[in-house]
C-alpha cells in the first residue's frame, strides 16, 4: 500500500468493509455480451473522459447526471466520499454505461446515478438492477434510498419495482424527498428485473480488463438526435 | 356520477348500438332509447398493458373485451388474477380513469 | 380517370431529430423535388399528411405552412389527417387531383415530430384515435388494442411468440441496410426471446406483445412528387405508375368488429386496389406492410391476399418474406425498425417502393421488382388505404 501522510489520512473518511462485486455477463437483445464489473479507482479517468462531452447535452438530463457523476467519480478516486462504489457495463471492452452509489451504513444504501452511452439495449435497466443487487444481495443491506432526475428514471424505477415513498428522508442528491427499495420488493422483482450469468467466462473477463472509450460522436448522436436526409 | 353504463337501443329494430351513434348500424333509423349495458358474459380476449397513457400510475392495467350473454360486446378493465380465454365473468361499475380530480365510472369485470 | 405517376421520392432519416416540424417537411420535400427534376414545371398542389402537430407541436394549417417554406405560392394546399393512415390518405388525395385533371403536379409530404413530448403524452395522443366513450376512458392505448388482437389471433391460428420474433429480427436486419432507418441494430432470437436475460431485454408492453414487437416513436418526413401523363413524358427516368388505390372503413370500437381476428378493412381496401390495377396479390414482387406491431405484419399479409388465413406464420418460418425470399415484406425495415413518424409513414412506404421499382434501393434492392403493394393501417384497422404501384416499361 502506498504511503499516505497523516494529514491525508485525516481527510479520508473511514472505510467500511465492502465486498467486491462479482462480475457477471448479460446477453443483450443484439446478441452482444455485456460484462458488468466493478470499477477501480485508477480507471476513473477513462470514465471522466466519456462524461466530458455529455456535460453540455441537455437532452434527457444528461448534463446534470454527467456533471454530478463527474464529481462523484472524482470523490471516489480521491477518497473523499465514504464507502462509494462504481459499476460499469462493457461490451467488447467498450463502456456501455455506468452506475454508482454508496453505503450509508450497514443497513441502508444510497443510490446515486445511472448513465448509459449505448442506447436501445436496456443497458440502464440492467445496470440499475446490478447496483440494487450489489446493495441487497452482496452487501446484505435492508434497503436502498433512491431518487430520479429524469422522467425516464422515474417510470423505470418508482413504478416498475415498485419503490415506496420515504419522503421524510432527504436524499443526498439535492436534498429531495427519497424513495426506497426494500429488500422484500427486490427479491419479488428479481425474476423479471435482474439478469445475468455467473461466473463470467474467462475470455469475456479478459476482454473487459481495460475500459475502452466509445466513439464520442456516436454517443452524442444517440442522445441528441439526427440532422440528416438524402434523396 | 352515474353508476350505470348505457348503450343506445334502436326503437325500430331493437339493435343495441354500443357505442351510441347517430344512426343505427343495422337499420339506419335515428331514434334510440337508453339501455343499461352489463351483466354476465365470457372473456373474449385480454391484455396486460404496460404502455400506459397519462392519468395512470400503476405498473400495468388489465383490459379485456367481453362478450355479454345478450350478444353485446364491451371493452372494460379486468379484475381477475387468473384470466383465461372464454372464462365466465360478470360486470361491476367502478372508477376506471381519474383525470385530475374527476372520477370516470365504467365497466369492470370480475370472475362470475 | 387520368393516369398518375410518381416522378420523385425522398425522405429524412427517421429517429430523433433536431430539425423542427417544418424543417423536416421541407427537407423531405426538397429531396423529392430534386429527385423529380421538374425544372421549370410548377407544382400545382401541396398535400401534407400529419396526425398530431396541432397537439404536440401546437401548429396547424400545415399545407399552407409548407407552401410558404418552399415558396410554392400560389399552389393549392391542405393537410390531411387519417391517424396512422394520414400518409396514404394524403397520397390518395394527391392522386385524385391528377386523375381528375385538376392538377398536373402534386407534392405529397408526410411529417411527424412526436418526440417533443414524453412517452406518456405521446401514448395518450395516439390513444385519442380510440372510441372516446367505450374505449379511451378505460385506459385503452393503441398497444392495448394490438395486445388483445394478438392474443386472440395467436390462439386461433397457432401463431407463437417466436413467429413474432422472426418478424422483428427480419425487419431489424433489413433496416441495417437502410441509412434512413431509425433503429440500426440487428437483434437475435436469443437476445429477445430465448435467453433468460430476454425477460429484461424484451419486457412486456401489452401482453402477449413485448418491446421488440412494437415500433418506436420517431420523428421524420417523407415526400413524393406525383405527376400527370403529360408531365412524366417530359421527364427522364423510369415510369412508376400508381396502378391502384383502395380504401375501406370498419367499426370504430374494436369490440364491434364482426370477427375480431379479421382485418376486414384491409381485405376490402386491397381488393379494391388490385381491382383498379387489374392485378392480383400473386403479381406482387415486393410489399410494405404496416407493422406498428409485429402481429399486424402477419395479419395484414393474410387479409391482403398474400397468404391464406392462418398460413402467414408458416411462410415466415420458411423465410419467404425475407429480402431474398419469394415475397419480400418490409425491405425498408418496416415500421418496426425504420420507424413510425405517424403522418410520414404511409408516404415513406411508397417512397421505399418507388425506389425499389426504380432500382434505387441499394443493398435492399429486390431483384426485378415491377409490381409493389403497400398497406397503411389507420385507427386500429378501421380505416385502411392500400396502394398498388407498377413500373411501366417505356
Amino acid at each position: 500500500m502506498a504511503y499516505i501522510s497523516e494529514l491525508e489520512a485525516s481527510l479520508r473518511p473511514p472505510a467500511m468493509d465492502m465486498p467486491p462485486y462479482p462480475p457477471k455477463v448479460i446477453t443483450l437483445a443484439s446478441g452482444e455480451e455485456m460484462v458488468v464489473r466493478q470499477v477501480e479507482r485508477d480507471e476513473v479517468p477513462i470514465l471522466l473522459e466519456v462524461l466530458y462531452p455529455l456535460l453540455w447535452v441537455e437532452r434527457d438530463f444528461y448534463d446534470i447526471v454527467a456533471a454530478r457523476l463527474f464529481g462523484e467519480l472524482l470523490a471516489y478516486k480521491r477518497y473523499r466520499v465514504k464507502d462509494e462504489y462504481v459499476l460499469a457495463g462493457l461490451i467488447d471492452g467498450v463502456l456501455a454505461g455506468m452506475v454508482n452509489g454508496r453505503l450509508m451504513d450497514a443497513k441502508t444504501g444510497m443510490s446515486y446515478h445511472t448513465l448509459t452511452v449505448r442506447r436501445g439495449l436496456r443497458v440502464g435497466s440492467h445496470l440499475f438492477a446490478a447496483k440494487m443487487e450489489y446493495h441487497i444481495e452482496h452487501c446484505k443491506q435492508e434497503e436502498v434510498l433512491i431518487v430520479a432526475e429524469s422522467p425516464i428514471g422515474f417510470r423505470r424505477w418508482m413504478i416498475e419495482y415498485p419503490l415506496e415513498k420515504r419522503f421524510e428522508v432527504q436524499h443526498e442528491l439535492g436534498g429531495v424527498p427519497s424513495w426506497v427499495l426494500l429488500k422484500e420488493t427486490y427479491y419479488n422483482a428479481k425474476p423479471r428485473l435482474v439478469a445475468g450469468r455467473r461466473p463470467a467466462p474467462e475470455d469475456l473477463l479478459r476482454g473487459a480488463e481495460t475500459i475502452m472509450l466509445p466513439d464520442e460522436e456516436t454517443v452524442v448522436r444517440q442522445v441528441v438526435g439526427e440532422k440528416e436526409g438524402r434523396e | 356520477m352515474s353508476d350505470k353504463v348505457y348503450g343506445a337501443k334502436c326503437t325500430s329494430c331493437g339493435t343495441v348500438n354500443y357505442p351510441a351513434r347517430a344512426v343505427c348500424r343495422n337499420c339506419r333509423s335515428e331514434t334510440f332509447e337508453p339501455i343499461e349495458v352489463g351483466g354476465e358474459g365470457k372473456l373474449l380476449t385480454y391484455t396486460d398493458v404496460y404502455a400506459l397513457a397519462i392519468d395512470y400510475e400503476t405498473r400495468y392495467l388489465r383490459l379485456a373485451i367481453v362478450e355479454l350473454d345478450n350478444g353485446i360486446r364491451v371493452t372494460g378493465q379486468l379484475l381477475d388474477d387468473d384470466p383465461k380465454l372464454g372464462k365466465r365473468v360478470r360486470s361491476t361499475i367502478g372508477v376506471v380513469r381519474k383525470p385530475g380530480e374527476v372520477s370516470i365510472m365504467g365497466l369492470q369485470f370480475v370472475p362470475a | 380517370m387520368k393516369p398518375v405517376y410518381i416522378a420523385g421520392a425522398g425522405m429524412t432519416k427517421f429517429g430523433r431529430s433536431e430539425w423542427s416540424l417544418m424543417e423536416l417537411a421541407s427537407n423531405a420535400s426538397l429531396a423529392a423535388l430534386r429527385h423529380a427534376g421538374l425544372g421549370k414545371i410548377p407544382v400545382d398542389s401541396v398535400v401534407v399528411a400529419n396526425m398530431g402537430a396541432a397537439r404536440v407541436n401546437r401548429q396547424t394549417a400545415l399545407g399552407s405552412a409548407l407552401v410558404d417554406q418552399l415558396a410554392l405560392y400560389p399552389a393549392m394546399a391542405e393537410a390531411v389527417e387519417n391517424g396512422p393512415a394520414s400518409g396514404a390518405s394524403a397520397f390518395k388525395v394527391g392522386c385524385q387531383a391528377i386523375a381528375s385533371g385538376m392538377a398536373d403536379v402534386v407534392l405529397v409530404t408526410g411529417v411527424e415530430r412526436m418526440r417533443v413530448v414524453n412517452g406518456l403524452e405521446g401514448t395518450d395522443f395516439v390513444a385519442s384515435l380510440s372510441q372516446p366513450e367505450v374505449e379511451y376512458i378505460y385506459g385503452v392505448t393503441l398497444p392495448s388494442l394490438a395486445g388483445m388482437f394478438a392474443r386472440l389471433f395467436m390462439d386461433r391460428f397457432g401463431v407463437e411468440r417466436r413467429h413474432l420474433a422472426m418478424i422483428a429480427i427480419k425487419n431489424h436486419e433489413n433496416a441495417t441496410k437502410n441509412p434512413y432507418a431509425h433503429i440500426q441494430l440487428a437483434v437475435t432470437m436469443e437476445g429477445i426471446l430465448t435467453a433468460p436475460e430476454a425477460v429484461v431485454n424484451n419486457p412486456p408492453i401489452a401482453t402477449p406483445l413485448h418491446m421488440f414487437d412494437c415500433c418506436p416513436v420517431s420523428d421524420g418526413a417523407a415526400s413524393i412528387v406525383l405527376v400527370s401523363e403529360e408531365v412524366v413524358g417530359k421527364l427522364g427516368g423510369p415510369k412508376v405508375r400508381v396502378a391502384g388505390i383502395g380504401q375501406a372503413t370498419d367499426t370504430h370500437a374494436v369490440h364491434e368488429r364482426e370477427d375480431p381476428t379479421d382485418l376486414k378493412a384491409v381485405r376490402i381496401a386491397s381488393e379494391k386496389a388490385f381491382s383498379m390495377a387489374g392485378l392480383t396479390p400473386q403479381d406482387v414482387d415486393v410489399a410494405e406492410l404496416h407493422d406498428a406491431f409485429t402481429i399486424l405484419e402477419i395479419a395484414e399479409s393474410e387479409a391482403a391476399g398474400f397468404f391464406g388465413r392462418g398460413e402467414a406464420h408458416k411462410a415466415i418460418e420458411r423465410g419467404e418474406t425475407k429480402l431474398d425470399g419469394k415475397l419480400p415484406i418490409n425491405p425498408s425495415g418496416g415500421l418496426k425498425a425504420k420507424g413510425h413518424p405517424v403522418g410520414a409513414t404511409g408516404v415513406a412506404q411508397l417512397v421505399e417502393l418507388a425506389w425499389q421499382l426504380r432500382g434505387d434501393a441499394d443493398e435492399r434492392q429486390v431483384k426485378n421488382a415491377k409490381i409493389a403493394y403497400a398497406c397503411n393501417f389507420g385507427g386500429f384497422g378501421n380505416n385502411v388505404v392500400a396502394t398498388v404501384l407498377r413500373r411501366e416499361e417505356k
